[in-house]
């Protein structure tokens, strides 16, 4: 049982947290599926419309404040919390990593953090990461052995100067990952022409894109989750239909 | 100490016993299924847990008394447990061999996590009084229906793995009562008296430090010991965590250290730990004194949460920790003095150690302990308040009582500390320092100083150099303005462009 690893990031704003829930949302029916919101910026559990009170990051801290004062054996510990902070939801599970670390060192934590996640996800079919465009967790390696890095970017020159950086980033941290991308926010077959030519440029596999759809701002402007978007069958979850479908034979393709 | 006996199995209750060893299992057992998660939808049930009381104890008893390879279950078996739901539960392990002893009984113990965890669809979470399992509806449709199989794979796997248990029995329990009087008359007083001892521990109780090296990949020729009386300066691990660890991996970052020989039983340097402290700082530390000061003092990674630092103006010692901004009245801030202690070197006049090193009944006995202490801010002093003997309490300044040397210098000589008039350390009944003497003899000591460091071979010697240097063979060409930096240099080569 080896999960594999998505990681999904991109400039803010281009809708890389939307792309993150549909994927964990189609991925969940094919098997165990572990989702993880990796940056602090952005809100994966409101995307599935839930509510989690406490994050890996509150634990961290509470471990790196108090762990003097622990009995018995820290890892076992940190590892129960761990689990008590993981959501469990209908089809899939819920992590939250929460706020960066704080002052101080954090070899002893970290250390202890990363064994205990390694051990945890490769118990998932699918391991869906929705990460901020600096990639922290993964330099850090509290997240290790990410397989595929999906960068979402809208038309706009700045969302591809993005994937270009990361996709620099991989190489200084050594990040040995397939790399796809996917469009959203395109209005037409020009610039879906734009981005598919980056892509092919810039060592990307293109993955497709999504239209800029009123639905899906109807959705985010009335707080609406994801699972709501999907039943209004708008174009937007039509075409994320089809970028599955793509990703699913790359991902066969790479796996033989 | 609380007496370690078989516990009593109620008459009223259901027991069910099964003897002799076990080896088909429906179920696959293997460490792959560590840190496997039951969801709720795929559990059969939950035992003990947040909702339900529950514990694991091991328990070291004489050898004629362990019956081997038995199981007593006392209450429902898994198969008549309701589905869905949780219920109480405890394990009690009794172990027998040759080695072992009441000291083993939390080593041995920590390890039922790992086999239980090793039983495909089974769960288990946390420790002690704080344990949380869960069996998994596919282990049970496999073929797992009874409690004493999981019992008989955990005692198989501890055998196995730990060669010393020659003898292992086990009673779990799902009734209730059985498993709240137990934990309150039998597990509990034992889980108390463990932590009792490593309250008392001390380095002359045991024949081993741990080493930790985790910091290496930006300190490569740190070494961290960690010694009963002596937590990593990092704050987060202590001989006992050490030792866990050092089990689990012996080839890991917290290695085992023999103590050796003992060179200087003040100061704590050990020939072991010197030997260990060569070979893995590619001899860069050669001796180290565990609870000294000024002489030979461990070396601080980076990680340190306080540091220590001499002020010859008053022959005494101050503390600042990470979370104070302000400078001590040595003029230095944490950061500045941070950048000059860390990398793993051995820096005498500054010291990095972690918050628990306060509590040490060792806390720098060699140079005087809380006697040569004359200086912390507020907030640590509070922290560490209850450690300080109670003739101190009053006589250590914060920043309130002093932010300059010439403020300190004043509190000092206002609340007679014993720096003023030379300090005696408790460990030995020595006096180790002669006080502030008159302003004629101050001269000579001061002499006396500078002997001592150039004894040391320390970085001040190094930066000299590259300053005298600077101005003779390198015309200035740029101006260099760094603000709010904090920089840390391993090495610098300067070389004329050729």
């Amino acid at each position: 049982m080896i999960a594999i690893l998505i990681a999904v990031t991109g400039k803010g704003g281009t809708g890389k947290t939307l792309v993150s829930a549909m994927l964990v949302l189609h991925l969940c029916k094919k098997g165990s599926l572990l989702a993880v919101d990796a940056d602090p910026d952005s809100n994966l559990p409101e995307a599935f419309g839930v509510e989690v009170e406490r994050t890996l990051g509150d634990i961290r801290e509470i471990f790196q404040s108090s762990r003097d004062e622990i009995k018995g054996d820290k890892e076992i510990w940190f590892e129960a919390k761990i689990f008590e902070v993981v959501k469990e939801l209908d089809n899939f599970d819920l992590l939250v990593m929460g706020r960066p670390e704080g002052e101080g060192c954090y070899c002893y934590t970290n250390n202890i953090l990363r064994a205990i996640l390694k051990k945890f996800m490769r118990h998932y079919d699918f391991v869906v990461v929705d990460c901020e465009a600096g990639l922290e967790h993964f330099s850090r390696k509290t997240i290790a052995g990410v397989n595929y890095l999906i960068v979402v970017s809208d038309t706009s020159r700045k969302g591809l100067r993005t994937a270009e950086r990361i996709s620099e980033l991989m190489e200084e941290l050594n990040i040995n990952a397939r790399k796809g991308l996917i469009g959203n926010k395109v209005i037409d077959k020009r610039s879906e022409n734009l981005i598919r030519e980056f892509a092919e440029n810039s060592g990307f596999k293109f993955l497709g894109s999504l239209p800029y759809d009123e639905k899906v701002v109807e959705c985010e402007m009335m707080g609406k989750s994801v699972v709501d978007l999907m039943k209004t069958n708008c174009s937007f979850v039509r075409e994320f239909e089809k970028i599955v479908k793509n990703l699913e034979s790359w991902v066969v393709l790479c796996q033989s | 100490m609380a007496e370690r006996k078989k516990v009593e199995i109620p008459e009223n209750v259901k027991v069910k016993v099964s003897e002799g060893e076990e080896y088909d299992f429906p179920v696959d057992i293997s460490p792959m299924h560590e840190g496997e998660r039951i969801r709720k939808g795929e559990m059969y049930v939950e035992l003990a847990g947040p909702k339900q009381p529950g514990f694991e104890l091991v328990m070291a008893l004489p050898e004629d008394q362990v019956e081997d390879m038995k199981v007593t279950i006392v209450g429902k078996d898994l198969d008549e447990l309701e589905e869905g739901k949780a219920h109480p539960f405890a394990m009690i392990y009794y172990v027998a061999g040759e080695k072992i002893d009441t000291d083993l009984e939390p080593i041995i113990e920590r390890r039922n996590h790992d086999f239980q965890n090793y039983i495909e669809g089974v769960m288990h979470l946390n420790q002690r009084y704080d344990v949380w399992i869960r069996v998994g509806k596919k282990a049970v449709e496999k073929g797992l229906k009874s409690l004493a199989t999981i019992a008989k794979a955990v005692m198989l796997l501890f055998k196995n793995e730990m060669p010393f248990i020659e003898k292992i029995e086990a009673v779990y329990a799902t009734d209730r009562e059985f498993v709240e009087k137990t934990l309150k008359e039998v597990a509990m007083p034992i889980y108390e008296e463990r932590d009792a001892r490593v309250e008392s521990l001390h380095d002359e109780d045991v024949e081993e430090f741990y080493s930790c090296t985790l910091c290496q990949s930006f300190a490569p020729s740190d070494v961290c010991i960690i010694s009963p009386d002596r937590p990593s300066l990092c704050g987060a691990i202590t001989w006992f965590d050490g030792r866990a660890a050092a089990r689990v991996d012996p080839e890991g970052p917290n290695k085992a250290v023999p103590k050796g020989e003992i060179i200087d039983p003040i100061g704590g340097e050990y020939s072991g730990v010197n030997e260990f402290a060569k070979n893995e700082s590619g001899g860069v530390t050669e001796r180290i004194k565990l609870h000294s000061f000024l002489e030979y003092p461990h070396p601080s990674c980076g990680c340190f949460e306080v540091i220590g630092f001499y002020m010859p103006e008053v022959d005494g010692i101050g503390w600042i920790h990470r979370g104070y901004p302000e400078p001590a009245p040595n003029g230095l801030t944490f950061s500045t003095m941070a950048g000059q202690t860390g990398g793993g070197k051995q820096v005498v006049g500054f010291l990095g150690i972690g918050i628990s090193y306060f509590r040490s009944k060792k806390f720098i006995q060699a140079d005087g302990g809380w006697y040569r202490v004359v200086w912390m801010p507020k907030e640590l002093k509070q922290k560490v308040l209850q450690y300080i003997p109670e003739d101190m309490r009053d006589k250590i300044a914060t920043e309130e009582d002093a932010k300059t040397m010439e403020e300190l210098k004043e509190f000092l000589k206002r609340v007679d500390h014993p720096v003023v008039k030379g300090v005696v350390r408790p460990v030995d009944g020595k006096k180790i320092t002669e006080g502030w003497l008159e302003e004629k003899e101050e001269e000579t000591e001061e002499e006396v100083e500078e002997e001592k460091v150039e004894q040391q071979p320390t970085q001040p010697m190094e930066f000299m150099q590259l300053s005298q240097l600077q101005p003779q063979s390198l015309q200035p060409v740029i101006k260099l303005t760094i603000k709010n930096a904090t920089i840390k240099i391993d090495k610098i080569i300067v070389k004329k462009k050729e």
